[in-house]
């Protein structure tokens, strides 16, 4: 008899499960995010759990050579395809066992995708995964940049920061202009079918990221998590303080955390007035050391805008039946 | 026909002098790039080709990750030392290979299946191993494996630079290292050429660290079989008909790790732990991202050192001052169970944890580029490690 799924709310680090589905030896940066995002989804879903892999730093990190680090079946998929994959693997079990050929049971699909892998390129994908009445989980693990290909700047880069697609100049200071996608609220405003959709912080609050994947998990369909991971690679800071960014991310409001469960919002965290200034995040990461005090003016100024003008505060920038584009 | 190419390779190689450079992945990946360039231009001062480029299969770099950045340089056309040494991951051996972190000597392991290999595994006859440390030849020497044949160790005093990648904290280690390297093979790249380049490419101020690079560095002669017996085994690839249809990986058993990948040579510091002042809060156990505490039946942590990557997270959540502390990893002889030594002899075991954490504490800024400042505490009293 398999093993049963348990999709308790998991209250305090105590209760944490101890097992480990995603084992230690991957080759992974010191301090790295995004290895936890690995850890916890792995841990709140259990061994009856098929992940699936876009390339991406949580592809080639974790088959270093003909090794992996995985507990649980995994399989890599192209740089796009992290919905199709999703799609394809719970279409294939729900058939396989619907034909009697395997027994009944929930069995967990979770396909991971990184910021290129998943915002940019595999939109559509997840799009059209997201439509469907299938039992899949998808995350995106978002580290604002294709760190994996040396640090290029993707369409979650924030704006002002350093890659080297966009290095500062001595005539051009700036060279990310675009403004971060909001991937999560997109997906909730354009797909009616999905169960429930979430942005999270692996590090902060603590457990929270484990108990939105079981949620996500048992909300009976399509769902999606947005993960900011904190990446000391792109980001330039030291690898011991990834804990301390995210909660830097969280607490000046840059990144909202909230969750969408079958069509109504939630802040799950509100950063208490005052938020911190998003400066004190900002200058902590090597790759914003070029920017000027306007430059944090600019960014502080977005990040109001997104918690006091949107008409759901952090999610959806809409309001009086236009939508707001700031400049 | 064979053995006149052969006779030719051997010619070729001769005049072809080969540098690398050992460096922490991103942490002192600008550093190595420095190092290797401005060779490059220095030679190219002397009328003589050569070119630089990094290890293709370190890529993509991981923070800490031992990696390799390359320097050739010959007395012949930019196509013929292209042609003999361009299409090569890396060279068979090097003339001088530099290590610019000396936690490195007790090996180097990049990927998975390299096994870990002896720092001084490419140096070849008469070639120089030359470390940047704070710590004499002969100290280095207990952790490198021997040779058969006779070669040399040289130290460039000063700390290991993490320089950083977008903030490039400039200490001058770039200089200091090429002026050493100008009095060991001054074949390489002459004095003169690097006063002429260094000025130009890494900055006028750096002509004293040149100079004091060329006078402070320690040399000293390794005779063959000198050195330790080298405890790691090189594994083997399998071959392309010994993988598994689709390229099937086995998948690691309930509750074990990955044995064909323990990455501890990424590690410049480890945790160490004081159990007694722990307060069992789980913490550290709950932010490492390389899953190598372990949890113990009396609700503490041991820590498996095989595959700590020495990030600090636990340290840094850690609530207790002076219970995780991160120490150099160079003061340690094996990665031996912590927690088993503590329950053999627990006074023992913090006196040793004592001894080893001392009473300097670093200081580490957000970016790494800023610099690490070094400062004293009173023992649990004030900042944490």
């Amino acid at each position: 008899m398999a093993e049963e799924i348990v999709f308790e709310k998991i209250k305090g680090i105590h209760k944490v499960p101890r097992e480990e589905f995603y084992s230690s030896g991957h080759r992974t940066c010191e301090g790295c995010e995004s290895a936890m995002v690995m850890r916890m989804f792995s841990k709140a879903s259990g061994p009856r759990t098929i992940a699936l892999g876009t390339t991406g730093c949580m592809y080639v990190a974790n088959t270093a050579y003909m090794t992996t680090p995985w507990v649980i079946p995994w399989m890599h998929t192209q740089l796009g395809a992290g919905g199709s994959a999703a799609l394809g693997t719970s279409a294939g079990l729900r058939a396989l066992m619907k034909k009697g050929k395997i027994p009944e049971e929930k069995i967990n699909t979770i396909a991971f995708c990184g910021d290129l892998g998943g915002a940019d390129m595999g939109l559509s994908a997840i799009s059209s995964a997201l439509q469907t009445d299938y039992d899949l989980l998808i995350i995106l693990y978002d580290n604002e940049s294709a760190a994996n290909t040396d640090i290029q700047a993707t369409g979650m880069t924030t704006w002002g920061a350093q890659t080297t697609f966009t290095p500062t100049g001595k005539v051009k200071r700036i060279m990310q202009t675009r403004w971060k996608k909001n991937v999560a609220g997109m997906l909730a405003a354009g797909h009616p079918n999905v169960k429930y959709i979430a942005t999270a912080i692996a590090s902060f609050p603590p457990i929270d990221l484990l108990n939105k994947v079981r949620k996500a998990l048992s909300a009976g369909g399509p769902a999606f998590i947005h993960t900011l991971d904190p990446c000391p690679k792109g980001w330039d800071y030291h690898p011991r303080y990834s804990d301390k960014l995210g909660e830097l991310a969280a607490r000046s409001g840059i990144f909202p955390l909230y969750e969408i469960d079958h069509g109504t919002a939630k802040l799950t965290y509100n950063p208490p007035k005052p938020r911190v200034p998003v400066k004190e995040y900002l200058e902590k990461q090597g790759r914003f050391a070029h920017l000027k005090d306007e430059d944090f003016q600019y960014i502080q100024q977005r990040v109001d805008s997104m918690w006091e003008d949107w008409e759901i505060p952090g999610i959806i920038p809409v309001r009086n039946g236009t939508i707001r584009s700031e400049k | 026909m064979g053995k006149i190419s052969t006779l030719l390779d051997e010619v070729a190689e001769a005049d072809i002098k080969n540098v690398e450079v050992n460096y922490r992945g991103i942490f002192q990946k600008t550093l190595a790039r420095k190092i290797c360039k401005t060779l490059v231009y220095a030679a190219k001062e002397e009328e003589r080709t050569g070119f630089s480029y990094g290890r293709y299969s370190d890529a993509p770099e991981r923070n800490g990750v031992p990696c390799k950045y390359f320097a050739v340089v010959a007395e012949m056309s930019e196509e013929d030392l292209e042609a003999e040494a361009g299409a090569k991951i890396e060279p068979n051996d090097v003339n001088v290979s530099i290590v610019v972190d000396d936690t490195m000597v007790k090996g180097v392991e990049p990927w998975g299946f390299s096994g870990i290999r002896p720092i001084n595994e490419k140096v070849k006859l008469g070639g120089t191993l030359l470390v940047v440390s704070e710590r004499s030849p002969l100290e280095l020497l207990k952790n490198v494996a021997k040779k058969d044949f006779p070669y040399k160790i040289a130290v460039v005093p000063g700390k290991h630079s993490f320089s950083g990648l977008w903030v490039y904290k400039d200490d001058f280690t770039d200089a200091r290292v090429l002026g050493a390297l100008a009095r060991i093979e001054p074949d390489i790249v002459g004095l003169e050429a690097l006063r002429k380049v260094v000025p130009e490419k890494l900055g006028a101020e750096k002509i004293d660290a040149l100079n004091d690079g060329y006078k402070s560095v320690i040399i000293k002669s390794i005779a063959p079989g000198e050195g330790i017996d080298w405890p790691y085994s090189i594994p083997t690839l399998p071959k392309w008909h010994e993988f598994k249809e689709g390229i099937v990986v086995k998948s690691v058993a309930r509750g074990g790790r990955n044995e064909d990948y323990k990455r501890f040579t990424t590690r410049t510091m480890r945790p160490v732990i004081r159990f007694d002042t722990c307060i069992k809060c789980d913490l550290c156990w709950y932010a490492c991202p390389d899953e190598c505490f372990d949890p113990t039946p009396d609700g503490l942590f041991d820590v498996n050192y095989n595959y700590c990557v020495g990030c600090g997270r636990c340290a840094e959540v850690c609530p207790v001052p002076n219970t995780i502390v991160m120490v150099d990893e160079l003061k340690f002889e094996n990665n031996d169970s912590p927690y088993h030594e503590y329950k053999k002899d627990k006074e023992a075991y913090i006196e040793w944890a004592d001894q080893k954490m001392g009473e300097k504490r670093v200081n580490y800024p957000f970016v790494t580029g800023t610099g690490l400042i070094e400062e004293n505490v009173k023992k649990n009293d004030g900042e944490k490690g």
